[in-house]
């Protein structure tokens, strides 16, 4: 079906995209170090269960740790090898959790999961659970619960936005494996039953509108080029002109948003019997001398990727994800996991040093906000330790942390981290009243 | 290798900085400083030196008072204190040289009370500059209300100008009375004011300058001014009042570089709308009520609301309920509610 454009989102900021960097670089293999260390908790949620012990030997695609709850993920070893044990790692964000650390022993032998007998709603979501698959925007929320919802639901909406800068995974999924992708996104509207399937693609991605629009099943949405568009209910709004309800789920407005990668993930555990242990990943920004889109296996160190990429020296900041709402990294030494979008290494040039000085209250952050919160007042209210009047009067219960305020403050404040820390509270004092 | 850098996310950010804005506004103001320079020669260009040069000291003093080392000053100097004292100089009569304490005073106090007691940049109150403003008038009623000079040059009818600014007479006498035409208030020429307050086209030219570099929001000063114009002309009884109300005094300076200053205007769409339409109401009626530092106090007064209206009038977040549809939610829980009670009540009777 032909391309229609998304509703106007007059909020949000405009951030040089840079994706010219590793935008036409096809997607290449990396084969994966002599140790990976393949986390447990690489999803929103319970932590999975190891289910192997040090001294086994393990397949590529074997299940590895198992889920422990309704919201929790299976785990799949990415590598042949043996198992090495269970050792607390450094996460991406700066705290440690368990890894299951396995030795590759290079051959690659792989487990694969049984064919489906068919491809019924039930037999589909089973695969997806057993998959282990979770949305791989960034989130890392279980799919299978996503594609449970409690309301009935009439839209399907892809997210193929990629709204931060840099990034280029989804694209060149989209590209690069157009018909995989496809085949897909039907899957995962056969889970949900009868909806109709849009998927919102920004207008800088001129080539992936055209090779979508061949298809009738699916209606493209043209948007335009503004941050945060990839925002699950500015999606939708954007897509589907419905708003998400304050303190709602997309389910409650009838969408269900999955990533490109997502369903490229789901095709491969339907269609292939492969587990996800293994996605696409953008390596890039200036301080990267090849930048490129690299099929990654989850649990291989950053180091690794950063050794087969190159890295310039004046290199100051390594971001996991997107420069918008990635966390910076203290070092290269931690591991990729089905979450993992990006790897960008950048330059002074590239990223602003922080120094905040006082707010003139010029209202940029309101300006901007796509939530129409008032940032300012929460960071002032956060700062004065009021974490109610921060809720009261800046709304931060319904900030969804995508860093526009602290992207046009012109004072430079620290506003996300004052939203980070006015929810973690505010959660804090909750559990604490129960 | 060098060191790596850990921060919060955004790691990319806008280049505009408030240093930036400010000299965003510096330039802004450059064509009236011009203008007043060239009307008022000399005395004009000592009251501003000596009024920027008071907010940037005192500034500077207090920060060293508080043991902040002149490194550091100089690292978060954000050109506001220059703003302020320029802007304080702009809304001052062009003094007589015996009176040069006037500027310097005047502007210790807008920085060192009114910006540097509050706790500096971004937690004023009031707007500095017209606290300044008003300090100058209340504490040196003479120098400030009588005796002005002349602009260098612009035909003047002395006998009608001679004792106060042309708004003062023209809003008791009929409009044209004394022989200054709405073109001389747009020019400046002849008429008896301010340094910077007497050339509006200069001033305008600032506008149309914040406006194109985003600083300013065109909407707030056109609401001022309009509404303004509008009261005045109502309580006039004929649309001629309009120009000239618009034209003359304070107006335009205080609409465009005063009323919205970031620090004391509200912080949010909705709650600006209300802020400047209340602005120009209470101008044009407080005009009709003492004709002297209007604008001043107008401004003075709703900056002390801003707080207020901050918390008060806030935007719904994105997918909040739609206004009509919580009112008729709520109306349909109050009928529910009234129900109930009737049921009660027959029930008990």
């Amino acid at each position: 079906m032909k391309a229609i454009k998304g509703k106007f989102l007059a909020k949000g900021v405009h951030v040089p995209d840079q994706k010219s960097l590793a935008m036409d670089v096809p997607i290449e293999v990396m084969d994966a170090p002599d140790i990976v260390a393949i986390g447990v908790q690489q999803h929103i949620g319970r932590p999975a269960e190891p289910v192997v012990a040090t001294g086994d030997q393990v397949y590529m695609g074997q299940l590895i740790a198992k889920e422990t709850g309704y919201i929790s993920a299976n785990v799949y070893s990415s590598v042949s090898g043996v198992v090495m044990g269970v050792e607390k790692r450094p996460n991406v964000g700066g705290t440690t959790s368990d890894y299951i650390v396995i030795q590759n022993d290079h051959h690659y032998q792989e487990m694969k999961l049984d064919p489906l007998p068919d491809h019924e709603s039930a037999t589909i979501k089973a695969r997806i659970r057993e998959a282990g698959i979770v949305g791989m925007g960034g989130a890392g929320f279980p799919t299978e619960v996503k594609l449970s919802p409690k309301t009935p639901v009439d839209y399907l909406v892809i997210n193929a936005a990629e709204c931060e800068p840099y990034l280029t995974c989804d694209y060149r999924l989209m590209i690069e494996k157009t018909e995989e992708v496809l085949a897909g996104i039907r899957l995962l509207a056969k889970a949900l039953g009868e909806v109709k399937i849009v998927m919102g693609i920004e207008l800088n991605k001129p080539k992936a509108i055209a090779l979508f629009e061949k298809y009738d099943d699916i209606q493209v949405v043209a948007l335009k080029k503004a941050y945060p568009m990839g925002s699950e209910k500015h999606l939708i709004y954007s897509c589907t002109g419905r708003k998400v309800p304050v303190g709602k789920l997309p389910a409650d407005a009838g969408c269900v948003v999955q990533n490109v990668a997502t369903a490229y993930a789901v095709y491969e555990a339907v269609e292939l019997g492969k587990p996800l242990y293994e996605r696409v990943m953008t390596v890039s920004g200036k301080g990267c001398i090849h930048p490129k889109n690299l099929l990654v296996k989850t649990g291989t160190p950053y180091d690794a990727i950063r050794e087969n990429c190159g890295v310039k020296d004046e290199t100051v900041k390594y971001i996991a994800g997107g420069p918008m709402m990635g966390p910076a990294m203290a070092s290269s030494n931690v591991y990729t996991t089905k979450t993992s979008s990006g790897f960008l290494m950048l330059l002074p040039e590239e990223t602003t040093e922080d120094n905040p000085s006082p707010c003139i209250n010029c209202g940029a952050c309101a300006e901007v906000c796509p939530m129409n919160l008032l940032p300012m007042q929460i960071d002032f209210y956060t700062q004065a330790g009021k974490y109610d009047l921060a809720a009261q009067y800046g709304g931060v219960r319904n900030c969804i942390s995508c860093g526009s305020c602290a992207y046009v403050c012109p004072a430079k404040r620290a506003l996300t981290q004052s939203i980070a820390l006015c929810k973690k509270k505010l959660a804090e004092n909750k559990g604490g009243a129960k | 290798m060098s060191d790596i850098i850990v921060s919060a996310s955004p790691h990319v950010r806008k280049k505009r900085t408030t240093r930036g804005i400010m000299l965003d506004v510096l330039i802004a103001l450059l064509p009236a400083t011009v203008a007043g320079l060239v009307f008022f020669g000399a005395r004009a260009a000592v009251t501003i030196v000596l009024s920027v040069f008071g907010a940037v000291a005192t500034e500077w003093v207090w920060l060293l008072c508080k043991k902040t080392s002149i490194k550091a000053i100089a690292r978060q100097f954000d050109l506001t204190s220059v703003v302020t004292g320029l802007l304080l100089a702009l809304t001052l009569p062009p003094l007589d040289y015996k009176y040069f304490y006037i500027p310097l005073l005047s502007s210790i106090f807008a920085v060192g009370v009114a910006k540097m007691l509050f706790g500096g940049t971004g937690k004023n109150i009031v707007n500095p500059a017209i606290a300044g403003r008003v300090f100058a008038f209340i504490s040196f009623q003479s120098p400030m209300v009588s005796g002005w000079m002349r602009p260098l040059f612009g035909s003047v009818d002395s006998v009608a100008v001679s004792s106060a600014t042309p708004l003062t007479s023209m809003l008791g006498d009929s409009i044209g009375a004394m022989g200054v035409s709405n073109l001389d208030l747009l020019l400046g020429t002849g008429v008896m004011g301010c340094i910077g307050e007497t050339c509006k086209i200069a001033l305008l030219v600032g506008f149309v300058y914040l406006v194109v570099r985003r600083v300013v929001k065109w909407q707030w000063p056109v609401i001022y001014v309009a509404v303004c114009g509008l009261i005045s002309c109502a309580m006039g009884k004929s649309m001629n009042y309009f120009l000239p109300s618009v034209l003359s005094g304070g107006l335009l300076l205080g609409a465009i570089f005063m009323a919205t200053d970031y620090v004391t205007s509200p912080n949010n769409k909705w709650a600006c709308y209300v802020y400047y339409v209340l602005l120009g109401v209470v101008t044009a009626l407080l005009r009709f009520g003492t004709k002297i530092e209007v604008v001043s106090f107008a401004i003075l007064l709703l900056n002390l609301i801003v707080p207020l209206l901050n918390m008060w009038i806030r935007p719904r977040p994105f997918g909040a309920t739609p206004i009509p549809q919580l009112i008729k939610q709520k109306c349909a829980d109050l009928k529910a509610k009234l129900g109930k009670k009737k049921q009660k009540e027959g029930e008990q009777q």
